[in-house]
């Protein structure tokens, strides 16, 4: 049974639409994978080196010991944020007669391939290989080895048994965020309890009496049952599903009825952001990049140079224009035959989108303002970057978004996810940042840094005040592209 | 066959199935009818142990179908699309769901080949995955996979609403078929009263969650129906 149950998972893989169809997203996805599987073993590799260097004087092994609770706390986190509960894809199979059992570990063992399960591996097996090897012989290797699977496999399996408590009840993530941070705070801010000592000691006793390893596995095995017995429970329709049925209410936002029909067209909008779980999550993330200039300007030898700030002020006062346009019309590819037979004129659609983008835009640039505290010159080229956005970068992006055919399925998070991902939003990157600095290139070269910038700001400004012509030229490109796009749209 | 006692379920507040006692014997062709929200398909996936009950109990066989197993192996059921292997082809499907009871390919082919009129040359060797099939042609599917398992429950929700008329005439005749043979027994819903008044011997009535009606099919059946509907206008 189980190997029918992966015959299917590997067809499901290999048949779905996002997998496989474009080469170009295959590749990049391969090189990024390659590329940190790269990285983290040129990391096991030199570990020994790096803990030497940031532990003088003490033993390698033992500042690796201390370590290891802290990376499974880190990655329990992670795996909270970033780990897809794997749910509805048992639906068929609840009719058929394959008892629950079947059912349930298939769940558990095909959750398994996820890469959070491979990295604690590939980041210590070769140090492992390299120091505890020679240095204390094979049993202690075996017994470290066998800790990390089991606290591996814990991890997988209580994250996974959180999530779906989650799914039932929304407290139990409070209540697990703020266990989690209790003990960060314990540990750092308070010095109450110490990880590192207690990983230190784990990890020391496991080294002189392997056959501890045993009991770290134990819980796993412990974890994993419990998780069984939850899902065995629990295996029904109505409660498998990753949302939950509350009461939902409805919004209204006053504010965008001075816009007339061209609001209405936003207000939507903002309902379908608010209320699905894919642009929800790409709002969320917006605001998380907000934070993004804190890389750049906290740099005391880049606060003066006047890249990073124009690269930052497109990139974080653009954000929303950037995450969300990319994947434009594809948000609304479920209904999109709806909109292209209903009363909407499309002069209207591009306007709600323009007035989108400003609304959003100007929100970022606002809370973006604190920025200024690295320098008054940040300032200048967010407001800079602000009008190009308006003016420029939404157009770029709504051009961008008439070659877009892809679906997008709305209930399904937003990281790792690459579906509605093509060949069109990585040739947006391009002309989104690198026409603001090849403009402000020879600005630079002559020492005009504020001429540049106001040049920047006076192509968004003319963008901006002659926005009618715009919005002629893609109302023009979209009635040309429109059944292609709703074709595309048509395809699963 | 099936035994009902005391079933209940509420959604945020409202009851959807409330069902004191209801018996199905062997061998019965039941149709199940009323309108939208009359809760036949919530009663559907609570007999399949889908979703839970908020009280009382399903009996399958004298065994309740929550604790015990033993119901999948004579029930096939096919409620909506959701429920096929949408990556497969059909032939893979088919091969899928009769590994399950144990039968080789060539006997699926072989079960397979007399559903050929029923197919009507839009399923096999298609090349097709399902989800590629047109809902009506998903729903060929989906019965025949049932089919294919020779239950002794079939249960069928709305098999009528998306399939062709010559397909609904087919089907239509399969399940008399088998309600001669006696061996199996079948609860089918649909909106369609003159299909199910000409296939079915039971006719339940469905409203809000109760079953209202409960009579045996003979020639005024149909126009006793219509009645109740045409009142509900």
């Amino acid at each position: 049974m189980t190997t029918q149950f992966l015959d299917h998972q590997w067809k499901s893989f290999w048949r779905s639409k996002n997998t496989g169809k474009s080469i170009a997203i295959r590749v990049v996805l391969w090189l990024l994978i390659l590329y940190f599987v790269a990285i983290f073993l040129v990391l096991s590799f030199a570990m020994d080196k790096i803990l030497g260097k940031v532990f003088p004087g003490q033993d390698v092994i033992a500042s690796f010991n201390g370590f290891i609770l802290y990376y499974f706390l880190l990655d329990l986190v992670m795996r909270f944020q970033l780990q897809e509960l794997p749910t509805l894809s048992v639906q068929p199979y609840l009719i058929l007669p394959i008892r629950k059992k079947q059912i349930v570990n298939y769940l558990s063992l095909s959750s398994l391939s996820t890469t959070f399960n491979y990295s604690p591996f590939i980041l210590s097996l070769p140090f492992l290989l390299k120091v505890v090897l020679p240095q204390k012989g094979g049993l202690a290797f075996t017994g470290i080895l066998l800790s990390l699977l089991g606290l591996t496999l814990f991890n997988h399996f209580f994250s996974l048994y959180i999530k779906r408590k989650v799914n039932l009840n929304g407290w139990v993530m409070l209540l697990f965020l703020g266990a989690i941070g209790l003990v960060s705070y314990l540990d750092f801010k308070w010095h109450v309890i110490s990880i590192a000592a207690a990983s230190s000691w784990l990890f020391n006793s496991i080294i002189t009496a392997p056959a501890l390893a045993l009991a770290v596995l134990a819980f796993a095995v412990g974890c994993f049952y419990v998780n069984y017995l939850f899902l065995k429970s629990n295996l029904y329709l109505d409660e498998l599903r990753a949302s939950s049925s509350a009461v939902k209410s409805s919004t209204e936002i006053p504010f965008l009825d001075r816009f007339g029909a061209v609001g209405d067209l936003v207000a939507n909008e903002v309902k379908l952001i608010l209320r699905n779980k894919r642009p929800k999550s790409t709002l969320t993330m917006s605001f998380i990049f907000l934070l993004y200039g804190l890389i750049f300007y906290t740099k005391p030898q880049t606060s003066t140079i006047y890249w990073a700030p124009i690269f930052c002020g497109t990139f974080i006062t653009g954000i929303f224009i950037i995450n969300y346009g990319q994947f434009m019309f594809s948000w609304q590819s479920s209904h999109f035959d709806g909109i292209l037979v209903s009363k909407v004129r499309i002069r209207d659609f591009f306007a709600a989108k323009f007035l989108m983008f400003t609304i959003a835009s100007t929100v970022a640039y606002i809370l973006s303002t604190p920025y200024t505290y690295f320098g008054w010159h940040i300032l200048y080229a967010h407001t800079a970057m602000y009008l190009w956005n308006m003016g420029v970068s939404s157009f770029i992006v709504l051009w961008f978004a008439t070659y877009n055919y892809k679906k997008i399925n709305l209930s399904k998070g937003a990281s790792f996810n690459w579906e509605g991902v093509g060949a069109s939003q990585f040739l947006l990157s391009i002309p989104l940042f690198v026409t603001p600095l090849l403009i402000f290139l020879p600005f630079n070269l002559l020492h005009q840094q504020t001429l540049g910038l106001v040049v920047l700001g006076l192509i968004g400004m003319v963008f901006l005040l002659t926005r009618k012509t715009w919005i002629d030229l893609l109302t023009k490109r979209f009635n040309k592209q429109r059944y292609k796009i709703a074709e595309g749209f048509r395809n699963e | 066959m099936i035994e009902v006692q005391n079933l209940t379920k509420s959604y945020s507040g409202v009851r959807v199935v409330n069902i004191p006692a209801l018996v199905i014997n062997k061998g019965e062709t039941i149709g199940l009818i009323g309108n939208n929200g009359a809760g036949k398909t919530t009663l559907f996936r609570m007999i399949l142990d889908l979703i839970r009950s908020d009280g009382g109990e399903v009996l399958s066989k004298g065994a309740n179908v929550v604790q015990n197993e033993n119901w999948r192996d004579y029930t096939a059921a096919y409620l909506d699309e959701g429920f096929l292997i949408d990556y497969l082809t059909p032939e893979e499907y088919f091969y899928f769901v009769g590994s399950l009871h144990q039968l080789t390919r060539a006997h699926v082919d072989e079960k397979l080949s007399t559903l050929t009129e029923f197919f009507n040359g839009e399923i096999l060797n298609k090349r097709k995955y399902i989800r590629d099939l047109s809902k009506g042609n998903q729903c060929k599917v989906g019965v025949a996979a049932c089919l294919l398992q020779s239950p002794e429950l079939l249960m069928l929700d709305e098999p009528f609403a998306n399939i062709d008329p010559s397909t609904q005439i087919r089907l239509k005749s399969i399940l008399k078929d088998a309600a001669a043979s006696g061996n199996m027994t079948t609860i089918v819903s649909s909106h369609d009263l003159s299909h199910v008044t000409e296939v079915c011997q039971r006719i339940l009535l469905m409203e809000k969650g109760k079953i209202i009606k409960d009579i045996h099919t003979d020639a005024n059946t149909l126009k006793e129906l219509e009645e109740y509907f045409s009142v509900m206008q």
